[in-house]
């Protein structure tokens, strides 16, 4: 049956969701006072700045129109990055809460195209404020000098940054069920991403500046600030890292939009997965595995060009304005880098287990696929199918993580900054166990007693015995060594374990040097033997799943 | 003559022998509970269907299911001739769907959101899909409302609005949740000829109803259910019938006054207890309407002169209180 297209997915202007809201969030006294507003302190701070510095200081003319794109870029931000994140998300649960999703579902539009009309149409005011302060930034670009590069890298990034926090906004909207909590969970999980988490770009993690504008900014600064402080910037900037990826130099624009494509593509799919089927995994399992790949593969290609400049260090900067000051060479310590393989190592199983737990089929999930195969005379669930259980992707994925994971630890500890400390390729296979217990307990709990338990051992076997190890190592020298033991209970202490006991640069208390071996292979044992034990259960707990459809 | 694969499959699908909705072996779980049991059913286009049935019996699963806004754990769903569960794109353009306490959104007005919907089932460039929501409107008497805010739409009128949303885009089939549910009894009734509309120009109509004595006026043909089983189906008596609820209370008033009840009329088929009453006789009845006529031929024959006949049947109520009742207990 042929059927007249309604909109193609990239026919925006006749997509009815984007239309909508067009209708709805642009009615002329709603947005005339919002246009007022965004041009009133637009307006104000343009003509504050310029005059300010044209009357009271005696910067030359193109100077004086530069400065106040900083702050006119600020408010662009608040605009697009803030409201329009919040509209997204909150726009996208009073669907829900109102209960005409359903309505929307029943469109005869593909989901993709579903996708794109919520994407532009939920902020769509938003645009239309951002809209408004560009004439005062064009002016100040143009009146200020600012080469068109610059400033098209600038709004580029800025677009596809939009698009990313947009798209975080309404995967929350989509999976979070409460209002409230969607709106909060937006915030948590935009301020996590694109805040805490590019702070792991000071311990080595590069690749997670840009998912922000923050690289872009600071490349272009020299030219959005009057001339004076353009130049101090520059130079403070040439101590900062290039955008390398592996052996190739990106410009940050450039790389910033490599970066951000992948996780735009990612939450692009999840959002269509849903708007396809509102019970659907977030991910497919072979595209979970392709993005931890991904993200592995970027982690590193990041990282490893800049060990041997020792720009990975974060406490390289500070050495070279104390080296300009004092005239002393600098040497990364050795719990720099032990902090650094750490982070890298716990942040590729926090993420790991997220993966995990957005694979892992719920019991009914795995029920319902039985019947199914049942009724269809199918002695196997299909592996790509959501009701198929993820232990060997999840597998896969520790094993990619590890093996990453080890390649990092590997060319930091034979770099030249530690000369006669080594990493042999043998030791590979304890950073790989170590990631492989950890991920698969994970997975085959959460598949074999469902999410209570796994939030419950997050309390009561990840968190406390962390709490109590932190307490008691902090009371006395002499508890030190119990502590290792107890915070050998948490999983996230194994990765730690591992590499303090395998790797040579690690220096501590001889007390704690004794504790250590012992704690880790005791711990690594007991994880295996969890491991082993889960997997026997599993295999069981399968069957009757099997036998009760 | 052989006869080639594409003439066969001309000859099994040819449009009189599609049946509007076609449902096979439908299951529906909801974690350790089932909501649907292996449901099959069919419904010849045009016909006014309804799903009767208590809470909890399976009537919105169902419906989802047939809307395509939920998989089921198993089964086939074809309307018209189209999978719901491999074609959903394609499903979604001949379905109608007006969920229980059908919502509309806070931001439009009742033109707006007409023609939102219009728009997003491609009838047309602007002027068109307003010329349709209009008419739409007209038919569930909301022209007035035209620029009135959805929300604010008393929820008589919000259902009348949806049920214009609905029908949009004349679909093959309608499916209706509980369309009558907190309508007064001059929006029922308007409800029921707008219905009645539809289904005169060819559309399949499935709607449920707790109001049962509502879908026997409204339905030609409905089905009962209960957790989650289909009980029967076919007309209102068909289904009276094979849910063992024949039995009814014959009043009858003879022209002679009778001292008792003549013992001839306990031997006659059906009648399985009399008393006489002031005058009156009060026979209860279990067998079908040619029994019932058949009785009535027997008193006149015997010499028994009767000035008035009637008879009351169980309401539909009692009917789903025992079905539902039977079924738990089963």
């Amino acid at each position: 049956m042929n059927h007249p297209v309604i909109c193609r997915v990239w026919e925006l202007w006749k997509n009815p969701i984007f239309l909508r809201y067009c209708r709805s969030r642009l009615r002329p006294t709603a947005i005339s006072v919002s246009c007022l507003i965004t041009v009133m302190v637009a307006g104000f701070i343009f003509q504050m700045a310029r005059t300010t510095s044209e009357w009271r200081t005696d910067m030359s003319e193109s100077d004086v129109e530069r400065t106040p794109l900083i702050a006119l870029l600020v408010i662009q931000g608040l605009i697009l990055f803030v409201l329009g994140t919040a509209q997204a998300s909150g726009g996208m649960t009073a669907e829900r809460d109102e209960g005409v999703i359903d309505y929307q579902r029943l469109l005869p539009m593909t989901p993709a195209a579903k996708v794109l009309g919520y994407l532009f149409g939920l902020p769509v005011r938003e645009y239309v404020m951002f809209a408004c302060t560009l004439p005062f930034t064009i002016w100040g670009m143009w009146k200020g000098d600012v080469p068109m590069h610059t400033w098209l890298s600038l709004y580029g990034v800025i677009a596809s940054t939009t698009i990313l926090y947009h798209l975080t906004g309404l995967l929350t909207g989509t999976i979070v069920k409460n209002r409230r909590w969607a709106f909060l969970s937006s915030i948590g999980l935009i301020f996590a991403l694109y805040t805490v988490i590019p702070q792991a770009a000071k311990f080595g993690l590069v690749f997670f500046k840009y998912l922000t504008i923050t690289p872009v900014v600071e490349e272009s600064m020299r030219f959005l600030l009057p001339s004076s402080a353009g130049s101090a910037w520059e130079t403070g900037r040439r101590l900062l890292s290039d955008a390398r990826f592996f052996n190739l130099n990106f410009s940050e624009a450039a790389f910033t939009y490599f970066s951000q494509a992948c996780l735009i593509i990612t939450f692009f799919v999840m959002l269509c997965r849903r708007w396809k089927d509102a019970e659907a995994h977030l991910l497919g399992k072979f595209w979970a595995v392709g993005f931890y790949s991904w993200v592995q593969l970027q982690l590193l290609g990041n990282a490893l060009p800049l060990i041997d400049s020792g720009k990975l260090f974060p406490t390289q900067q500070f050495a070279r304005f104390s080296y300009m000051m004092r005239g002393k060479s600098w040497q990364p310590a050795s719990w720099e880098a032990l902090s650094m393989i750490l982070a890298y190592g716990l942040i590729s199983l926090l993420f790991l287990w997220v993966l995990s737990g957005i694979i892992t089929p719920h019991f009914n999930t795995q029920i319902n696929g039985w019947r199914r195969a049942h009724k269809q005379q199918k002695t196997r669930l299909p592996l790509r199918s959501d009701e198929s259980n993820s232990s060997v992707f999840v597998l896969i994925m520790a094993l990619v993580g590890g093996a990453s994971w080890f390649l990092f630890t590997h060319m930091i500890i034979e770099s030249r900054w530690f000369p006669g400390h080594f990493a042999p390729v043998s030791l590979a296979l304890y950073f790989i166990l170590a990631m492989v217990t950890c991920a698969l307990a994970h997975q085959l709990l959460l598949e074999f007693k469902g999410a209570r338990a796994v939030f419950l051992s997050m309390i009561f076997i990840l968190v406390l015995p962390l709490m109590v190890a932190a307490i008691m190592g902090g009371a006395s020298d002499r508890l030190a060594p119990i502590a290792i033991w107890i915070a050998g209970l948490s999983p996230l202490s194994l990765p730690a374990l591992c590499v303090s006991n395998h790797l040579s640069i690690s220096e501590f208390p001889v007390n704690l040097n004794r504790a250590i071996p012992g704690a880790y292979l005791f711990w690594q044992v007991v994880y295996l033997l969890l491991v082993l034990s889960l997997v026997k259960n599993l295999w069981k707990h399968r069957q009757s799943v099997k036998s009760q459809a | 003559m052989t006869i080639s694969d594409s003439n066969i499959s001309k000859i099994m699908i040819s449009p009189t022998d599609i049946p509007a909705i076609d449902i096979r072996d439908l299951r529906v779980d909801y974690e350790r509970f089932t909501a649907v049991h292996d449901l099959t059913l069919k419904v010849p286009a045009g016909e006014v269907f309804g799903l009767v049935g208590p809470n909890g019996a399976g009537k919105t699963s169902t419906f989802k299911v047939l809307a395509s806004l939920m998989q089921p754990t198993y089964g086939e769903v074809i309307l018209s001739g189209v999978d719901v569960l491999e074609n959903k794109e394609a499903a979604r353009r001949i379905i109608g769907y007006m969920p229980d306490l059908a919502p509309v959104p806070r931001d439009l007005k009742c033109g707006e959101f007409l023609r939102f919907y219009a728009r997003a089932h491609g009838l047309g460039n602007a002027s068109q899909c307003a010329a349709r929501a209009d008419e739409c409107l007209e038919e569930v008497a909301l022209t007035d409302h035209k620029d009135h805010w959805c929300h604010k739409l008393s929820r008589g009128q919000t259902q009348r609005l949806v049920l214009a949303k609905t029908m949009l885009h004349s679909p093959k089939v309608l499916i209706l949740d509980e369309p009558a549910s907190g309508l007064d009894p001059l929006a029922r009734r308007e409800l029921r000829t707008t219905l009645r509309k539809l289904a005169s120009r060819g559309a399949t109509i499935f709607i449920s109803s707790h109001i049962l004595t509502e879908l026997a006026e409204m339905c030609t043909s409905i089905c009962v259910m209960s957790h989650g089983r289909l009980l029967a189906s076919g007309t209102v008596d068909q289904v009276r019938a094979q849910l063992g609820d024949d039995s009814r209370s014959l009043s009858i008033v003879p022209l002679q006054n009778l001292d008792a009840i003549p013992g001839w009329i306990h031997q006659c088929d059906g009648v399985t207890a009399a008393r006489l009453e002031q005058g009156v006789m009060h026979l209860h009845f279990v067998g079908d309407n040619e029994c019932q006529a058949q009785l009535l031929e027997t008193m006149i024959q015997r010499g028994l002169r009767v000035r008035s006949f009637s008879e009351k049947r169980s309401s539909y109520e009692e009917i789903l209180i025992g079905v539902a009742e039977r079924s738990r207990l089963s």
